[in-house]
């Protein structure tokens, strides 16, 4: 099976080199996240009527943490 | 970034938020333009308090309210828990919904508006996307410089149906790659980053062959104040006609950034990207990727 391909122009840039198997297992595991973090123990909703749902049937307020640009994403 | 490290790193409010509210997070650039159900019901929160102009500029911060929509505080500050922060306004929140006895009938969805409801395509992928700044920060001034730089970015990658069916088969659609490098290849570990202009993207080179897809990019504004220049390792395997595993790393050489994220180390730095087939077991891949917020036919383009 070979495929592929996409070349607008193929050099390679000065100070940069190709990865190899062991540069992918190192950064894979680098860029996992900490799982352990406290603000992923929080029982987030991304659908603020599921909430309005959720507190009218639990009797709860609601929590809104709205940011520009998603808060469980980039910011 | 600066608020799960911060304020919802303090263990009374986890409790708090866990236990007695029900916690929603939301990028209210969608919600307060919503011409639909959910739009209405945060644009009446959001009235109520300091913020509303909800077309000039943002709302963000942190609400609380009843059922029913009825305000209970805005804070948008962005520091540590503590009575004196948020769990003082949480408390003081609790008290005053009890005390109002206040209950809203549950609000159903209704017609959404397609814009800001974007869904990942039918028959398609979704690749979760975790970055990192390796390293070539100075040494931070303070907490808050500190934990921006060691901030990692999250965002969703989308592959169309018909990318998924050539990938399956083997081949690494144009699309998909171009996709690809302009809307995630970003530093994104410090706020929200500028995407990549498609003049921007200088070179581009992909292959995938037996299953092993290498690729090398090069990115740069046309000032040369914003560059990536990276290489590409991945693994895809597919079994009936379905992707089943795509897994890629992204290493390279990032300078520069946007508006919204400032304070990147000096020079060229280090940079690290990776992607894996989203399970849906982080409440996170359901988000819209960043690139397509407000314009996913952009994003698809």
């Amino acid at each position: 099976m070979a495929a592929l391909m996409g070349c607008f122009s193929g050099a390679a840039s000065p100070g940069r080199a190709e990865l190899d198997k062991s540069d992918f297992d190192r950064l894979e595991e680098a860029l996992q996240p900490d799982t352990a973090e406290r603000w992923r123990q929080i029982p987030w909703r991304i659908s603020l009527l599921e909430g309005q749902r959720a507190a009218a049937s639990e009797g709860k307020p609601i929590f809104i943490w709205a940011m520009d640009g998603h808060p469980l994403g980039c910011t | 970034m600066l608020d799960r490290a911060s304020t919802f790193a303090d263990p009374v409010v986890v409790e708090l938020l866990t236990t007695k509210f029900i916690p929603v997070a939301i990028d209210q650039a969608y919600q307060r333009r919503q011409k639909d159900a959910e739009g209405e019901f945060y644009r009446k929160i959001a009235l109520q308090g300091p913020r509303h102009d909800f077309e000039g500029s943002t709302t963000q911060g942190f609400y609380a309210a009843t059922s029913s929509g009825k305000f209970l505080f805005y804070s948008n500050h962005r520091g540590p828990g503590g009575e004196a922060g948020l769990v003082g306004e949480l408390n003081r929140a609790l008290a005053a919904a009890v005390d109002s006895a206040d209950k809203g009938a549950p609000i159903e969805d209704g017609e959404r508006d397609q814009r800001y409801n974007p869904k990942p395509p039918e028959g398609g992928l979704v690749l979760r996307v975790h970055s990192k700044v390796l390293h070539g920060y100075d040494e931070p001034k303070d907490r808050v410089q500190k934990i921006f730089q060691e901030g990692r970015g999250r965002d969703n990658f989308w592959i169309t149906a018909s990318e998924h069916e050539a990938l399956a088969k083997g081949a690494l659609p144009e699309s998909l790659q171009r996709r690809l490098v302009r809307y995630h290849f970003v530093d994104n570990t410090r706020g929200e980053p500028p995407m990549w202009e498609r003049d921007e993207l200088r070179s581009l080179s992909m292959t995938l062959n037996n299953g092993e897809l290498r690729g090398s990019v090069s990115l740069s504004t046309a000032d040369g104040k914003r560059s990536f220049d990276a290489e590409v390792l991945g693994y895809v395997e597919s079994s009936g006609g379905r992707v089943t595993r795509m897994d890629l790393v992204v290493r390279g050489l990032f300078e520069g950034c946007g508006e919204y994220t400032k304070g990147p180390p000096p020079g060229k730095f280090p940079f690290a990207i990776s992607f894996t087939i989203a399970d849906r077991s982080d409440t996170a891949d359901a988000i819209p990727p960043q690139g397509s917020r407000g314009w996913v036919d952009g994003y698809f383009e």
